[in-house]
């Protein structure tokens, strides 16, 4: 299957009655980890269970693999592993035994499930308490026992759902480097979705909008962030001055407290920075480059994130 | 290889290796359902609360086969009190209890987890998931039928004086044993897991199967000594009844009711089939529907 695409979905549409979840969705993906983006209800999980077989279109057709999710399914679902958002987890039973049920039943035989169950439940963080019974886990092993369920029969593609749903700021941190490490380290495809740019820029290389079931974007997380520099002026005593000069000049500027933020689109700002201040006589503390986050991207400057995909 | 210690409460890595053996695909996917089911259906690998119902309801439906065994076995002439194919009117009542206590485990509780969203992405189809779940129940039955009844047989034999005689002469109930403890156990298998399908609350599966049994052994009979004795048809019990002397060849007892009616074995056992196939279609719909 190498050197294929990872997913293909073509005018992908999903009705609900009336509500349209996906509307002739139109994506191509390449192997990797790819962040799904999009406010709740913009069709994310739709897509996802599509993939799975568990739900089928409406119309359109979707590949993983280059092979069709609505005829291939079982083929397909043994290379693929998933991490539903809601809770799944039978809490009377003990993790290992459960986790290696969910092995066989993608395909592993007893011996090779025992194995690779205790190798994952490892890899994901649970030590002793993986022989209790999980009524008594906290949220974060819940969402770790998901995880291992997912990742025991050693898939060639991870389908995430919010997988930081209901964790503390901890918990989040951690199994966002998890599945950071899952990706890179391993070399599986992740699809990963979250309302949460910011998770999704700090996991993901990929990222791909959905809003309300159409495409909006689908790019590197590079191309967003990496061509659309920012810089950060800071100046001894009011920045105002400084601020009207450089708009003045053409160049995109927002305050930010006492710094000055200047939109890096090339070379010109350093040079008008350096003489503005020596016009007005300011003390330049530092000039910064800052990667913006996608975050800010998205929430500030629309025009800038036109920009930066255009 | 020594791991390096790490800050507590981080993420340990002891090494992560790809798989590289046999994917066995559908059928083993299958076959692990059916015995992780076969295993839950007596309560097996589940606290101890779990098996207290199944295993005593398969006690007690073995019971009279066993204490029968015992009084052969000390008396000194061939004892034969409980024929095999009046077992079936023993044990009615616990099998249908045994649907409702175990049903609901193995049909429910997965829907109740959510947990069907888990098997279904996984190497089988819906389909395989529910018939899996209804042969679990049917093999787990047998323990009921198929197990009381060969107690029954092989004691037969054994505590009589002759027992190549007895063989002899009563080698043919063997298929009828056999039939008759599969066709039964299929069928309040199937009639139980239709109705315990239709809910993830188990209180409500369970009410629901004894309703079921209830309602229509009382409706069948009313219906039989009013509108006319094909009303009979609708007493699952009764039903059960001419089915299996069907199958084993007997006729009823004098005092039987199902004597009065006097309709064709063969009927009974066609309606049994019937309900089991149409069963198995409702239970395969309510998976092929449930959002997971």
């Amino acid at each position: 299957m190498g050197g294929m695409e990872l997913l293909e979905t073509r005018a992908l549409t999903k009705r609900y009655g009336s509500v349209i979840a996906l509307d002739g969705l139109d994506l191509v993906l390449e192997p990797g980890i790819i962040g799904l983006v999009g406010a709740n209800g913009a069709g994310k999980s739709t897509l996802l269970k599509i993939l799975l077989g568990l739900l089928a279109p409406t119309s359109g057709e979707a590949r993983l693999f280059g092979l069709d999710v609505a005829t291939r399914g079982v083929e397909i679902r043994q290379y693929v592993g998933y991490m539903p958002e809601h809770d799944c987890l039978p809490l009377d039973m003990v993790a290992t035994e459960f986790v290696a049920h969910m092995a066989q039943v993608s395909g592993l035989p007893r011996g090779a499930a025992r194995e690779r169950t205790a190798e994952t439940l490892r890899h994901v963080g649970l030590f002793e308490e993986r022989y209790r019974e999980m009524r008594g886990y906290s949220t974060g092993m819940k969402q770790r026992v998901k995880l291992a369920q997912a990742l025991v029969h050693d898939p060639r593609l991870l389908l995430l759902d919010e997988p930081t749903n209901g964790l503390d700021p901890a918990g989040r941190d951690e199994m966002l480097d998890l599945v950071r490490r899952t990706g890179t380290e391993f070399g599986l495809s992740i699809i990963m979705s979250s309302h949460l740019l910011g998770e999704i820029e700090r996991v993901c290389d990929h990222l791909v909008v959905i809003e309300e079931g159409r495409l909006m974007r689908s790019a590197p997380i590079a191309s967003f962030t990496g061509r659309t520099g920012v810089l950060a002026v800071e100046v001894e005593g009011d920045a105002a001055p400084l601020s009207r000069r450089l708009r003045d000049a053409g160049l995109h500027v927002r305050e930010e407290g006492h710094l000055v933020l200047v939109a890096l689109e090339d070379e010109r700002p350093y040079d008008l920075i350096r003489d503005a201040a020596v016009d007005l006589n300011l003390g330049l503390v530092r000039i910064e480059q800052r990667r913006q986050s996608l975050e800010e991207l998205f929430r500030d400057a629309p025009e800038a994130r036109d920009a930066a995909v255009a | 290889m020594p791991q390096s210690p790490e800050v507590a409460g981080s993420i340990y890595d002891l090494g992560y290796r790809h798989y590289e053996g046999a994917r066995l695909g559908r059928r083993h996917a299958v076959g692990a359902v059916y015995f992780q089911s076969l295993r839950a259906a007596f309560g097996l690998g589940r606290r101890p609360a779990a098996k207290i119902v199944p295993i005593a309801l398969t006690l007690l439906a073995t019971l009279p086969a066993v204490t029968q065994l015992g009084i052969a076995a000390a008396s000194t002439r061939e004892i034969d009190v409980i024929k095999l194919e009046d077992y079936y009117v023993y044990i009615q009542i616990l099998l249908a209890l045994f649907g409702a206590a175990v049903a609901p485990e193995l049909v429910g509780r997965d829907q109740r987890n959510r947990t069907l969203s888990l098997y279904f992405s996984r190497a089988l189809e819906r389909s395989d998931y529910a018939l899996a779940k209804l042969a679990a129940l049917t093999t787990a039955m047998l323990m009921l039928t198929l197990g009381p009844e060969t107690i029954l047989f092989v004691g037969n034999t054994f505590t009589g004086d002759d027992a190549f005689g007895y063989l002899r002469d009563n080698w043919t109930q063997v298929p009828s044993i056999v039939g008759s403890a599969l066709f039964v156990s299929a069928v309040m298998s199937s009639v139980a897991m239709a109705i315990a399908s239709q809910t993830p609350r188990r209180a409500y599966a369970t009410g629901g199967v004894i309703a079921f049994f209830v309602i229509s052994s009382v409706v069948g009979d009313v219906v039989a000594s009013t509108a006319g004795r094909y009303g009979i048809l609708i007493s699952p019990f009764d039903v059960l009844r001419g089915a299996t002397l069907w199958i084993f060849n007997a006729a009823p007892n004098a005092d039987e009711s199902i004597g009065r009616y006097d309709l064709p074995g063969a009927l009974y056992a066609a309606v049994l089939a019937g309900a089991a196939a149409v069963s198995t279609a409702i239970l395969l719909r309510r998976f092929a529907r449930l959002a997971a």
